[in-house]
């Protein structure tokens, strides 16, 4: 705890009313109200005693303020300036409620939050001027914007709705389990109580071999017990009794675009490789692959007989229109450069 | 996709490395065949009088010496008759044929007898047969092969199956070979597009693929005579197409198409009109193509084995090789041995390197920080 704030604690002021001066040693059950227009604290006595009637300026010397009944409530932080900020921020809040989901990237979203606080700094602790600049800012928003902060409120108060409903779901379907767990237990214990009175009842009254009954009786238990289990496995549904209501999904969140499909990757950069001179088909008779087709132990390898076919026909058509006789001739390059590897001694030996 | 980049079988074909690399026009592979017999028979005289310097200065120190070199005493003093160009290809030829040979001795794949052929043709391009033996290239070819075409043989029962081969004899000149390929490993066979089609062809006899009816009706009989025509077709392939230079001179997909037509002329010319439009000036083209290349396919019978007469020739051609061997590249597994392990006697040009360096890092070694930890 900082100094500030146990001073605060200790301020033998705080149990005296700024305006009656009547203290808690005199009224026990004293009570101190606020009100937002001006943070001057006073007791609930004054309070009745001055605004009952209608609306009064603040009893504050050089305050001045109009203050209604209405607006007064008891402080939730002793610290009265941060009672003051807290309520600006509930104020600025309700006026800058733009959620995350709208902005395209988070560095909008950061950029506006950044804004809004700014706006807060100014309500807080700036100057008159500032201050003034900044209310007007904010209701210029407020007017603008009416529509979405009406819908992101809503939004924000379902959300809130549906986190609680999903907790209370959860807590109820914790205590079904637990419940059921106890039952269970108490009918296994149950039936083993009854399969031993049975034992001893049948020891008792036949002259049946007492082992041979204590171990029927020992399996039967057994085997009760692991019916029973199997019973709870499968009875109990794999979402763990969260109950998946389509009613509770949130409305009026941005509309959620389906990512875009990236197209297939084409190893060949968009290059067709369509054959010109013949049409692939799927099947070829071929008395040598006969045997291949439904050889699993060529298949299972991965042998695919479409591949072969790709290929025997590619290469039946590829450089069926080369005419080396034209097409090398004039450049004669590999000629000048074969010369060369026979003239220079790079042979290896 | 829009039709502008549309890429068409014969673009794709055009990035091979066997069309950049190893297609050539009649003369231009004539032009590099002569200028590389031209060097090598230069080098084997060049060769050869070294090696009769070195006997005779050897023979001047100590006249029991043995001869430094194998197949010098060989040599006449002057005057080495060389192969001619037209010789070495035939030699060429009949190694090819030997190759395939082995290949079915040792029951390879198609595949990689076919590759095997095509490396040794392409090798002998740009290396003479004067300078590297044929028959240890061959043996090399085959087993690197095995290699490219995926089809895995263990080298010591590669050379086991083989008479008188050791490993080493194998893979001595691999590196020589890949370098003489010029590290172009994927040959373009014609057979798959073979098989593509007559696929197709048994699709229109049987009706399950149309056609373009423009061309007339389809020929009688079709699933027979395409049953004909592709066996047919393969003989050529695996012995003629091999043999020939084909490979050097047209693409897997004009061969097939020649094969075809030199099979069954009506079938096949019934089967392009179908697909491409022959009226034109391109069409008139790969026409006269295909029966250019079906013409030079045709120089040589379809048969692995080759005509006694020929045979003939190659034997005699091999005694003039023997004679005509460029001394210095007979033992390829030495010199490989001599290349990895540097023998002792380092390259003169090493050592004046080596040399240089050590002076120069003494010299740096005085300017920056004193003289090296070494000298002290």
């Amino acid at each position: 705890m900082s100094p500030k704030s146990i001073a605060l604690v200790d301020n033998p002021m705080d149990d005296m009313c700024p305006i009656c001066k009547s203290t808690r040693y005199l009224n026990k059950g004293i009570k101190f109200l606020i009100n937002p227009e001006c943070y001057h604290r006073m007791c609930s006595t004054c309070v009745d005693r001055i605004f009952t009637a209608g609306p009064a300026s603040c009893p504050v010397p050089l305050c001045g303020k109009t203050l209604r009944k209405r607006g007064f409530k008891p402080a939730f932080f002793a610290d009265l300036g941060i009672e003051r900020e807290v309520d600006i921020r509930k104020r600025v809040g309700q006026v800058f409620n733009r959620r995350q989901e709208e902005f395209e990237t988070l560095l909008d979203y950061n950029d506006y939050l950044q804004d809004t606080e700014d706006l807060i700094f100014d309500l807080v602790n700036g100057m008159a001027k500032e201050k003034l600049q900044a209310e007007e800012k904010l209701k210029a928003y407020r007017a603008m914007n009416l529509q979405e902060i009406e819908d992101n409120k809503r939004a924000g108060l379902e959300e809130a709705d549906y986190e609680r409903r999903k907790e209370t779901a959860e807590k109820e379907a914790a205590r079904q389990r637990r419940l059921k767990l106890i039952r269970e237990q108490e009918e296994g214990k149950m039936d083993v109580e009854k399969s031993r009175r049975d034992m001893l009842e049948r020891l008792a009254n036949t002259d049946e071999d007492p082992t041979a009954i204590t171990r029927q009786a020992q399996k039967v238990i057994l085997k009760k017990s692991s019916a029973r289990r199997n019973l709870t496995d499968s009875s109990s549904d794999p979402n763990g009794g969260l109950p998946l209501d389509s009613s509770l999904s949130i409305r009026g969140l941005k509309k959620k675009v389906a990512p875009i499909a990236e197209e297939a990757y084409d190893p060949f950069g968009g290059i067709n490789l369509t054959p010109t001179r013949y049409v692939l088909n799927d099947e070829y008779e071929n008395e040598w692959l006969n045997g291949i087709k439904t050889d699993t132990r060529i298949l299972a390898g991965g042998y695919s007989l479409p591949e072969y076919y790709a290929r025997t026909m590619f290469e039946a058509f590829s450089g069926l229109g080369v005419f080396i006789n034209d097409e090398v001739g004039p450049k004669a390059k590999p000629e000048v450069r074969i010369k060369k590897e026979v003239e220079i001694d790079d042979d290896v030996f | 996709m829009t039709s502008s980049n549309i890429i068409t079988e014969d673009d794709r074909y055009r990035t091979s490395t066997q069309f950049r690399l190893w297609s050539f026009t009649r003369d231009s592979l004539n032009a590099v065949r002569t200028t590389t017999n031209r060097l090598a028979a230069d080098r084997v005289r060049e060769a050869v009088r070294r090696a009769h310097e070195a006997l005779s200065s050897a023979d001047a120190s100590d006249a029991d010496l043995e001869n430094p070199s194998r197949g010098v005493s060989a040599m006449p003093e002057r005057e080495i008759d060389c192969l001619t160009v037209e010789e070495e290809l035939r030699l060429v030829t009949f190694y090819c044929r030997q190759t395939l040979q082995l290949g079915d001795h040792l029951l390879f794949p198609t595949q990689v007898k076919t590759t095997a052929v095509q490396y040794i043709k392409r090798f002998y391009i740009t290396n003479s047969l004067m300078t590297y033996d044929p028959a240890t290239i061959l043996r090399t070819a085959l087993y690197f092969a095995t290699k490219t075409e995926n089809h895995y043989c263990k080298l010591t029962k590669f050379a086991e199956a083989i008479d008188k081969t050791r490993p080493e004899d194998v893979l001595a000149s691999e590196f020589l070979l890949t370098q003489g390929l010029r590290f172009t490993f994927d040959v373009r066979h014609p057979f798959r597009a073979l098989e593509g089609a007559v696929m197709e062809m048994n699709g229109i006899a049987s009706g399950v693929i149309p056609y373009n009816t423009d061309v007339g009706e389809r020929p009688q009989n079709m699933g027979r005579r395409v049953k004909t025509a592709h066996g047919k077709a393969r003989e050529y392939l695996k012995t003629s197409a091999l043999l020939t230079d084909v490979y050097f001179h047209y693409t897997p997909s004009q061969i097939m198409m020649a094969t075809l037509l030199i099979a069954d002329q009506e079938l096949t010319h019934w089967y392009i009109a179908s697909k491409i439009f022959l009226d034109d000036l391109a069409g008139h083209k790969i026409l006269a193509t295909l029966a250019e290349c079906a013409c030079m396919l045709q120089a040589i019978e379809p048969t692995v084995q080759a005509p006694p007469e020929e045979r003939k020739a190659a034997g005699a051609l091999s005694k003039k090789l023997k004679k005509c061997r460029n001394p210095e590249k007979i033992d390829l597994v030495a010199l490989q041995r001599v290349k990895r392990e540097g023998d002792g006697k380092v390259d003169e040009k090493i050592i004046k390197k080596r040399k240089l360096e050590r002076e120069q890092s003494a010299k740096e070694g005085e300017d920056l920080f004193g003289p090296s930890l070494k000298n002290s």
